[in-house]
């Protein structure tokens, strides 16, 4: 705000010089003209009331001749005066109109109550640089799990799109180019509520050089970048603070782990999707010998995983991005004869992994002719193709963004949630099992919240609890119980306790808590939101336990007491 | 329901009603103030004060703390009512009125508090 009035000063600096001494000109002359007061004596008006002419003349409000007639003398004086002053007048006004037209004082404006609004926030938020499509259902990921989102875009209409969708917390949005330090300044990037910036550009240049920015600003904040080349990947890798997702990487990591735990797979992709959809299906993605077509940096990602996974392929491109010794790749054109080739008939499955929706779909339409049972993986590019996507009903679908917004949802939620999830990949026994079981019994089949209760005996209602009754301690349970009404219970599962550097999986009820207890939940956001009311004073353990609210002060209990006694 | 909360409720509100009902009108007007309200605050004020002994929680003790300010500015109030009249044998003048009222002003204000913290207490309960 203070930059901005200093710009609205500095570019009216003439106008005002200009108004101020055409006003002290005809002041000084009006209080100093002879003239004749209300008794018939000759003198002036002095500096208070030619101040006051002036100020209504010079205007053009004119009240007429106040305090008292005016002498001709002053009366020329005064014709002169209001010439001069209208011309100054007209021109400030001018210049003022001039400057608000002007679309660089605008962008200066718009910026400036930006920075401002950024400033006065207190709640925690997330930058996204980048609102393509990624962007897009990141942020409306973020909003629904209940962060607010601050966004820097650099094409202006995506930016305007950003005002006419739907969020809960509406996000602040600048449109702005994000490689530049004050741009990134301005949004929040060394603000204290700053959680964390998300670098979703749409080249994997402007990505490095944001994050690189980024962390140079503000060391101790976490960036999560979208890295698409290895280039990219290895330029970021050395900056401890930048987390590295690569898209393509994550999918093909993904489609590996189907072939071997398919189970795991899914509760990671239940825990880490768009809370309150439903959960994502079992793919059981066959094992055997594949077609891929597109042999680009996705495509080479896919090969690798069906290689670990321990099912052949064969790939297409007719033009590889790079020279490749691949035995495994036919350079020609994607025809009917070239997938034949490949050996579509024999194929468990296709993967149709370039970079055009239409050549994709073409691929896929032809395969399916020479063999309709196939197993169709395709890549989608653009968010615009989703209904042509659709049609086609491929078994798995990978679009960057569901991608990207499943990963930082991981990254972002909560660090027990990544060593929630490490424990389940590490995990030899039926651990998966048990979470879904679990999850089902809190939300059924839909994508729950997440989130942690910490345990902290600073707060008063926890102490309470924690005092309350030595023979029978707070639990487990006590925090899956309605606080007001305790007949019902609460949509919620416990995922994880962590005590100290020591974790306890899927605890059970009646684990008593300690301080310092960080437990991770699943579950709705309702049961979050009760939950809560254990940090507030009075605890409500006691009705929890008792089904009575206790009685507060001492007429009460003595009251409550006698009427029991009874 | 709950009949503490019912009770509590009752007397927080009707000491702060009453109190307004004694301090409204012209501060120095001799019948726009009237003896028997005062002293139904004072004892209502008194009664809530009560009400408000042993609860330890944090809110229970911010929650004493105006009821205490509230009667001991009530108790002000009508004792410098009854100095000047019984005791220094003086007609009530429009002075003395106005600091009789000016006192109840304040005690209004802690009950006001007082009302307030019930308020919120309770929207904190049901949210």
């Amino acid at each position: 705000m203070k930059e901005t009035v200093f710009l609205v000063l500095s570019r009216l600096r003439r106008p005002i010089i200009v108004v101020i001494t055409s006003l002290a000109i005809s002041v000084f002359g009006l209080a100093n003209i002879q003239g004749i007061d209300a008794d018939g004596n000759p003198g002036t008006l002095g500096y208070f009331y030619a101040f006051y002419i002036m100020s209504y003349t010079a205007t053009t409000i004119g009240f007429g001749e106040i305090p008292f007639e005016f002498s001709n003398a002053q009366r020329a004086w005064i014709t002169l005066s209001i010439y001069i002053s209208v011309i100054c007048w007209a021109y400030g006004l001018g210049v003022v109109l001039q400057m608000i037209r002007d679309p660089v004082f605008r962008q200066a404006l718009v910026r400036g109550q930006f920075a401002a609004r950024v400033r006065r926030l207190t709640e925690p938020f997330i930058l996204i640089i980048g609102y393509g499509r990624s962007g897009t259902v990141l942020a409306h990921m973020l909003d629904r799990i209940g962060y607010r989102s601050i966004i820097i875009e650099i094409d202006a209409d995506r930016a305007t799109q950003i005002r006419t969708q739907e969020f809960q917390n509406y996000p602040l949005s600048l449109n702005a180019d994000g490689r530049w330090p004050d741009v990134l300044v301005d949004a929040g990037v060394t603000h204290s509520q700053c959680q964390a910036m998300v670098v979703i550009a749409g080249d994997d240049d402007t990505t490095q050089s944001v994050a690189i920015s980024g962390n140079a600003l503000s060391p101790n904040l976490r960036i999560i970048a979208r890295a698409r080349s290895e280039i990219a990947e290895a330029n970021l890798e050395p900056f401890a603070k930048i987390e590295i997702i690569n898209p393509f990487e994550t999918f093909a990591l993904n489609l590996g782990k189907d072939f071997n735990s398919p189970d795991k797979l899914r509760l990671e992709e239940w825990l880490t999707g768009f809370p309150g959809e439903t959960r994502p299906d079992i793919l059981r993605i066959p094992s055997g010998h594949w077609v891929i077509c597109g042999f680009g940096r996705f495509g080479r990602y896919i090969a690798k995983a069906l290689t670990r996974g321990g099912a052949t392929w064969t790939a297409i491109d007719p033009d590889p991005p790079e020279f490749s010794k691949e035995k495994n790749l036919i350079k020609k054109m994607y025809s009917q004869d070239t997938i034949m080739e490949a050996g579509i008939e024999n194929a468990v499955g296709i993967i149709a992994c370039t970079d055009s929706d239409s050549v994709n779909l073409a691929a896929i339409r032809r395969a399916r002719i020479l063999n309709p049972d196939l197993f169709v993986a395709m890549r989608q590019v653009l968010a615009s193709n989703d209904s042509l996507v659709e049609a086609t009903h491929p078994n798995l679908r990978f679009n960057q963004a569901d991608v990207m917004s499943h990963e930082v949802r991981q990254l972002i939620t909560s660090p027990l949630l990544n060593r929630f999830l490490a424990a389940i990949r590490n995990d030899s026994g039926d651990l998966s099992a048990r979470t879904a079981s679990l999850l089902e019994n809190a939300v059924g089949d839909r994508v729950p919240f997440l989130w942690v209760f910490s345990a902290m005996g600073a707060y008063p209602g926890l102490r309470e609890a924690f005092a309350w009754n030595p023979e029978s301690p707070f639990k487990i349970d006590d925090l899956l119980v309605h606080p007001n009404d305790p007949v019902q219970y609460l949509s919620a599962a416990p995922l994880m306790l962590v005590r100290e550097s020591h974790e306890i999986l899927l605890p059970e009820g009646h684990t008593k808590l300690l301080s310092g207890d960080r437990i991770l939940f699943a579950g709705n956001k309702a049961a979050r939101d009760l939950q809560r009311l254990h940090l507030l004073s009075p605890s409500p353990l006691p009705l929890i336990r008792t089904g009575v609210e206790p009685p507060r002060s001492w007429v009460f209990r003595k009251w409550f007491e006698s009427r029991n006694a009874k | 329901m709950n009949i503490e909360k019912v009770i509590f409720g009752f007397f927080v509100i009707l000491a702060c009603t009453l109190n307004f009902g004694f301090f409204v009108g012209d501060p120095e007007s001799l019948i726009a103030h009237n003896a028997t309200e005062l002293f139904a605050a004072l004892v209502i004020n008194l009664v809530a004060l009560i009400l408000k002994l042993g609860d330890h929680t944090q809110i229970g003790a911010i929650h004493l703390a105006t009821s205490l300010v509230a009667t001991l500015l009530l108790a002000c109030s009508a004792m410098t009512w009854g100095w000047q009249v019984y005791i220094a044998g003086q007609l009530l003048d429009a002075a003395t009125m106005a600091t009789i009222v000016s006192f109840s002003g304040g005690a209004l204000t802690a009950n006001l508090i007082s009302v307030i913290l019930l308020i919120g207490e309770t929207l904190r309960q049901t949210r």
